[in-house]
């Protein structure tokens, strides 16, 4: 096909806007991090507190995913599958999540388990501390990526609707074995989708852990947090390179997203 | 008898899907429930079935009451309008699914299922997923993993909906003379009168969440009792103001009636046999059924069909016909009756 004036135009537009707003930020990031040899950088990244920080990233984002995967499996066969009273409010409130601020995500949890929170003296007896500790940290990321999991599911399941487990169920298998022959194969590369956008997030995460984390070098720190503080501190060097470790998993899990995707699409089609 | 519902209700929000339903059914018949989509055949199928429950109303399977019985434990064979199968599980495993629940030792699932894939003639298919069968082959194969565990009683769900119209033809005889075969007690659901003619041993008749008539296919055919059996059977087509027709007077009580394509008698304008009592008409159109030409035909602005054979004179459209309605149905809100014209029984020539 041949391309006329017009077309070319907003070809390149597109691409010069895709440049400017993804692929450069991505290569300052990186050049930005080796501007001052590779030395600067592996010191920047195998420092005690960036280590530490890692360590809490990867904790919290564990955490998150196990809970959050648990939770999104449950809901969205309980969602799809079944017809129950406050089904409409459940989707709603998953979806809460989504549409709160993170910044305001994290005040609720200090709201709640902070000095002033109800819930203050119920963990200060129990010897837990929520609120600029780790628990905190956890809590909020669970908070914000509630959603991803379920969401990805719901509507496959409730594409393909209750056929399949009905005529299993009526030749007498249990909800363990319907879900596990039936329903898990279905909804496998969804699912691990879910995972992998859930993962991103729960990484990346700044905002809600921000306000409940104390911003406690080497303790509260995850490395988004440990990343804004070496950037106030004129590390600059430091900063990019902390942030690039970010940025290389961020990388790794889209590549990840797109082999997954890929599979989707097979499967449906 | 075999199956018996007593005094069914159930309701989805506004929409009362079963309506006081009764009916009972022999052993070893195959029944076709029958009705206008939103009719409430596939409810009355899923409470059988145990899928559903019902409001209220009592399930008898065997003499046994089953209401409360959880629905694997009813003992019943279950086929999906759109198959069901178990997508990521080949024909074998779909056929043995229930009988590795219910923990069957392999050597004996292997036998059966062996047995029924020849039954189904799918042998040589047993590696195969579900998307590389045709859509003839899915129903087959649906129709023996319902059979593998056994059960007394069949239910399919609109069993040939989702199937191209050549392959359903073929279907629908195998169908009947395998479960003829099996000899199990079956009941299938269905918005083809056709399909329900051809296939069921006896009918029943769903409208709006209530039985309309049960009976065996050439008796509602020949006898609908209600006003809705006899509109729904047939090509039927309502008539304004019968009494107008030419040898029919108006029956007190009887507001409309209904007439069916082999009540229509039409014939060439020289060949007319009782002009006393046929009408004119213009052929509207011609069209090709297959094994039968129907033609459309206006009298007076009444759109009436008739059947001709093939053989038959053939007319064109535009052409000037002799028309005789020899039957009617009149009905009522609660009645139906049929009808002769009283001009041929007085001229005492006409005859079947």
């Amino acid at each position: 096909m041949k391309r006329n004036g017009v077309q070319l135009i907003l070809i390149l537009l597109g691409a010069a806007f895709v440049f400017v707003m993804l692929i450069l930020p991505l290569i300052t990031v990186m050049t930005y991090a080796l501007r001052q040899g590779w030395e600067t950088f592996a010191e920047a990244i195998t420092d005690d507190y960036a280590v530490k920080a890692l360590k809490l990233t990867g904790f919290s984002t564990v955490i998150t995913l196990a809970v959050n995967t648990a939770f999104g499996v449950f809901a969205s066969w309980a969602i799809a599958k079944f017809a129950f009273r406050g089904k409409q409010v459940l989707t709603t409130l998953i979806d809460i999540p989504f549409s709160i601020s993170p910044i305001i995500a994290g005040l609720i949890f200090i709201l709640v388990f902070g000095r002033i929170g109800w819930a203050y003296p119920l963990t200060e007896s129990l010897g837990v501390k929520v609120v600029f500790a780790v628990p905190g940290i956890v809590l909020a990321t669970i908070f914000v990526t509630f959603p991803f999991i379920s969401r990805e599911l719901i509507p496959l399941m409730q594409a393909q609707g209750n056929e399949e487990e009905e005529a299993a169920a009526l030749m007498g298998a249990k909800g363990l074995k319907i879900y596990r022959r039936i329903t898990l194969p279905h909804i496998k590369w969804a699912l691990l989708y879910g995972v992998i956008l859930c993962t991103a997030r729960a990484m990346g995460e700044f905002g809600a852990v921000s306000v409940v984390s104390g911003h406690l070098r080497g303790k509260t720190n995850t490395l988004p947090l440990h990343v804004e503080i070496l950037f106030n501190e004129y590390k600059l060097t430091a900063a990019f390179a902390v942030s690039s470790i970010l940025v290389v998993t961020a990388i790794i899990i889209m590549i990840l997203r797109n082999i997954v995707e890929y599979k989707l699409k097979k499967e449906e089609g | 008898m075999y199956v018996e519902l007593k005094n069914l209700n159930k309701r989805f929000g506004n929409y009362q899907a079963a309506d006081g339903v009764s009916f009972s059914i022999e052993k070893g018949k195959l029944v076709g429930l029958l009705g206008p989509s939103g009719s409430g055949k596939t409810t009355i199928l899923r409470m059988i079935s145990g899928l559903e429950q019902p409001d209220s109303g009592d399930i008898f399977i065997d003499g046994v009451r089953v209401n409360d019985l959880p629905a694997a434990k009813r003992g019943v064979g279950f086929v999906f309008q759109n198959y069901a199968l178990f997508r990521y599980m080949t024909v074998f495993d779909n056929i043995a699914f229930g009988l590795t629940v219910q923990k069957k030792d392999k050597a004996f699932i292997r036998a059966r299922v062996t047995e029924l894939i020849r039954l189904i003639g799918l042998e040589g298919l047993e590696k195969r997923r579900p998307h590389q069968l045709s859509g003839g082959q899915k129903q087959r194969v649906a129709f023996a993993r319902a059979l593998a565990p056994n059960p007394h009683l069949l239910l399919l769900d609109e069993p040939f909906a989702a199937i191209d119209a050549k392959v359903r033809k073929e279907l629908r005889s195998w169908l009947r003379e395998t479960i003829g075969k099996v000899g199990i007690t079956s009941v299938f659901v269905t918005h083809d009168q056709e399909e329900a003619v051809e296939v069921a041993d006896d009918i029943i008749i769903t409208n709006n969440g209530r039985i309309e008539q049960i009976g065996s296919p050439v008796d509602i055919y020949r006898n609908p009792k209600t006003p809705f059996a006899a509109q729904f059977i047939g090509t039927s087509i309502r008539i304004p103001e019968y009494w107008k027709l030419h040898g029919y007077e108006k029956t007190p009580g009887f507001e409309h009636a209904v007439v069916r394509p082999e009540f229509v008698l039409v014939s060439k304008i020289e060949k007319e046999q009782y002009p006393v009592t046929s009408k004119r008409g213009v052929i509207s159109g011609i069209f090709f059924r297959g094994n039968a030409m129907e033609l459309n035909i206006d009298v007076n602005g009444l759109h009436l069909t008739s059947n001709q054979s093939l053989d038959e004179a053939a007319f064109a459209v535009g052409e000037e016909v002799s028309v005789l309605i020899y039957r009617l149905y009149i009905y009522n809100e609660t009645e139906v009756r049929l009808v002769e014209n009283s001009s041929i029984k007085s001229d005492g020539t006409f005859f079947i």
